[in-house]
């Protein structure tokens, strides 16, 4: 964790895992969308124009038979076919044109009346020569007197179905021919211009693009002007039934709805169109998916994240309260939220329970080594033989006494041992000296609980003992060395062990004087308790002492 | 015309024509055959809308010979003398005018009797004769005088499909053919003529013919020919 790169979190992991499982999955479902809706857009086009030109084929023949009927009905006028005949007859054997005149006025007349319920264009009456002799309707100025039309009849509608050729346009026609006995004298035309107009209402109707090819020409078209030029030059040659076709880049689908005489009616889609608007719509779709997906994803990931890290968190927490405390005696509690979270509990539990142990026989091993070197240092001089184990086992009295806790007890016992570990620096003669001290040789004793705080410095373990070695000649008066501190300053482990050292000293044989009693030994701790002595600790040294019955109390009560 | 029409028409030209010899012995004949080289009548137009045979009855009448529907004339005779006033029926059966071609002199009078269950009408818009006889019923007969010469085309205003021709000539040197083709036109002045088969619809040939006096000149003609104005 000390690192540069801290590693993620877990929900940011999650979330990145979900995020990409759900983005890869919408990313797959859009190709496919987008992959399969050209090839549904150019079936479903193909689909409609087809559908369009069943029913403008139906529609047509139906209409061209209505037409037919309708014209037929129209072409019955008596008084216009009795104008027309008696016209052609007159024509032939004179040329008075007052009485020509009066016939082509009397033929107009009919047919604007004619054509005032027709629903055509134009009402068109030509002669077996097919030249126009009169017109009637919207259209008629298109059809001049005298000027030949050109008829091409139909392939499936006979010859009453077809394309005419006027002077000035291209009309689809109904065409019934005028009849006197079995005779024909002419023709009749009910008109439809295919124009713009026309082109434009049957785009309307068949819900598609229209493009109406005479005679290889476009004569008019809902196409943009290019696709126009472009389609008129694919179908000038041939004209096929159906295909598809680029037209201004676009891949366009058409199919032929009619074909009269030389005019072919087609019917055309955009494929390129169509997909782009269905592209869009699935595009929405899949946004609106994406952002459902992402929602749930966020809730779940959550949701997941909490799951994982909540006993992780519990169980680190915990850990923490333990390192904080260093205690490897306690035991983590069992979330009981998954079997892997408890099994990596249970682990660390027995490694815990092992640390312990083997903390337990470090310790052991460490207090053996120093008790050894106690003892060592003990024997030194005869006189001060199993001093540090008698004051040890005093201090851990008294501090019972005070009411100390038992870690405490365990600092005060291993301190007390070494208390005196300082001496190792101090010589053999000054040590050992049976008469009084030089000032100089009193300074190098000393020197010792400094020498052996020095030596105990090394130790880790021992830091907490190091106070009682340091400070075990402190006195509460400020009178003691190494740094004279006063009172609460010095801490109540040395002033323990100031007041065990002090008993031992006093109670035990020295070469230059003979060891007092016990109860002599308290009343001169009394006697400088307040000043030498913590007065509480010499009293609870007085309640101890009674109940001290392990070898250094009978070692106490021998030399008693 | 009935059947016994035909008979009584050519025995009144017969009539006439032996008036004329008498007067004058010197004339002359043109004589010969008209054929048609197609089929005019019952062209039938492939339809669906309108077919062929839409009159009623139609089929039960006797057939028709064509050449019947044709005139033998000469044009522009110049003839001075006089016109014998002549009475032809054309009757209206089956949605027909039977015969569909007349030919009178000026003055004669054409009866248009209805045979037919329900009404007729008789009208022409033809510059030589305007004319509407209204309608009527059957068994009535209305009857038109034609006074100037042309082609009178005579038309119903109920039956639409309904026709007759009317030539109406200014001079008596015209015939209708027999129903093998032949023809007569006798007692013609000597000199030069100009002899005309005329149909309705196939148009007509004209001949250049010389009338000697007591001889009869062969002219055939063949019909249609082209329809030139």
């Amino acid at each position: 964790m000390t690192g540069a790169r801290r590693p993620p979190r877990l929900l940011v992991k999650t979330l990145t895992v979900t995020f990409v499982t759900v983005a890869l999955l919408l990313v797959v479902v859009f190709v496919f969308v987008t992959l399969s809706v050209r090839g549904q857009v150019r079936q479903s086009v193909t689909a409609t124009l087809e559908s369009s030109q069943r029913l403008f084929a139906a529609l047509e023949t139906r209409r061209q038979k209505e037409m037919q009927m309708q014209a037929s009905a129209l072409a019955e006028n008596p008084t216009l076919k009795a104008a027309l005949d008696t016209y052609q007859t007159e024509s032939r054997r004179s040329s008075d044109d007052a009485v020509h005149g009066y016939l082509l006025a009397t033929i107009d007349n009919e047919l604007r009346k004619v054509a005032a319920v027709a629903e055509s264009d134009a009402l068109v009456l030509v002669d077996t020569r097919q030249n126009t002799i009169g017109a009637a309707g919207r259209f008629a100025d298109r059809w001049p007197r005298g000027r030949a039309a050109s008829f091409a009849g139909g392939t499936d509608g006979g010859a009453f179905d077809g394309i005419a050729r006027a002077a000035n346009g291209v009309f689809r026609v109904v065409a019934v021919p005028l009849r006197l006995d079995d005779a024909r004298i002419g023709t009749f035309y009910a008109a439809t211009s295919l124009d713009q107009a026309y082109a434009d209402e049957l785009a309307r109707l068949a819900g598609s693009r229209i493009a109406i090819v005479s005679g290889g020409r476009v004569l008019a078209s809902t196409l943009t002007p290019p696709a126009a030029r472009e389609f008129e030059s694919h179908v000038a040659s041939t004209t096929p039934t159906e295909g598809t076709m680029a037209l201004d880049g676009d891949l366009h689908a058409f199919r032929r709805l009619v074909a009269v005489g030389d005019t072919s009616f087609y019917a055309l889609g955009s494929i390129d169109e169509l997909s782009r608007s269905t592209q869009r719509a699935a595009m929405r779709t899949t946004a609106f998916i994406a952002i459902g997906a992402a929602a749930l994803a966020l809730i779940g990931s959550f949701w997941l994240a909490r799951l994982l890290t909540e006993p992780i968190d519990r169980l680190s927490t915990s850990l923490a309260v333990m390192a904080a405390s260093h205690d490897v005696t306690a035991r983590l509690p069992m979330t009981g939220s998954s079997r892997e979270v408890d099994a990596l509990t249970e682990t660390f539990n027995a490694l815990m329970a092992s640390v312990a142990d083997a903390e337990a026989q470090t310790e052991a091993a460490y207090t053996g080594a120093i008790r050894a070197l106690a003892a060592a240092l003990d024997a030194r001089d005869p006189y001060t033989a199993g001093h540090s184990e008698r004051v040890s086992v005093l201090s851990v009295a008294i501090g019972r006494t005070l009411g100390l806790p038992a870690d405490e007890l365990e600092v005060l016992r291993l301190g007390a041992l070494l208390h005196d570990i300082g001496k190792i620096g101090v010589p053999d003669h000054v040590l050992r000296k049976p008469g009084p001290l030089t000032s100089a040789e009193f300074a190098a004793i000393k020197e010792h609980p400094v020498l052996g705080a020095r030596i105990l410095h090394q130790v880790p373990f021992l830091a907490r003992h190091l106070p009682i070695v340091e400070l075990h000649h402190e006195r509460p008066d400020g009178h003691g060395y190494p740094y004279g501190l006063q009172g609460d300053d010095i801490p109540l482990d040395a002033r323990i062990v100031h007041v065990a050292d002090a008993y031992d000293a006093i109670t035990t044989e020295r070469a230059y004087r003979r060891g007092r009693p016990p109860r002599e030994a308290l009343r001169e701790l009394w006697r400088c308790s307040g000043s030498e002595f913590d007065a509480e600790i010499v009293g609870a040294l007085g309640n101890a002492l009674p109940g001290i019955t392990t070898d250094a109390g009978r070692l106490v009560l021998e030399s008693a | 015309m009935h059947r016994w029409a035909r008979p009584l028409f050519t025995l009144v030209l017969a009539l006439i024509v032996a008036s004329l010899c008498a007067q004058a012995p010197d004339r002359g004949a043109v004589s010969g055959r008209v054929t048609l080289t197609k089929r005019v009548r019952g062209t039938a137009l492939p339809s669906v809308a309108y077919p062929a045979a839409r009159t009623i009855g139609r089929h039960d009448a006797a057939p028709i010979r064509e050449t019947s529907n044709v005139v033998v004339y000469v044009r522009d005779p110049a003839y001075r003398g006089p016109l014998p006033v002549l009475r032809v029926e054309i009757r209206q059966q089956h949605e027909t005018f039977v015969p569909r071609i007349a030919a009178v002199t000026i003055g004669s009078i054409v009866d248009f009797p209805n045979d037919d269950p329900f009404f007729h009408n008789v009208f022409s818009l033809s510059s030589a004769a305007t004319f509407d006889l209204g309608r009527y019923p059957r068994g009535r007969t209305r009857s038109q005088t034609f006074t100037r010469p042309g082609v009178v085309k005579v038309y119903c205003q109920i039956h639409s499909h309904m026709s007759a021709t009317i030539l109406v000539l200014d001079h008596p040197f015209f015939t209708v053919p027999n129903d093998d083709g032949t023809y007569r036109l006798p007692l013609l002045p000597p000199g030069e003529y100009t002899v005309v088969g005329w149909h309705e619809r196939a148009g007509e040939r004209a001949a250049r013919v010389r009338v000697q006096p007591g001889q009869a000149a062969t002219v055939d003609l063949a019909l249609p020919v082209e329809d030139s104005p």
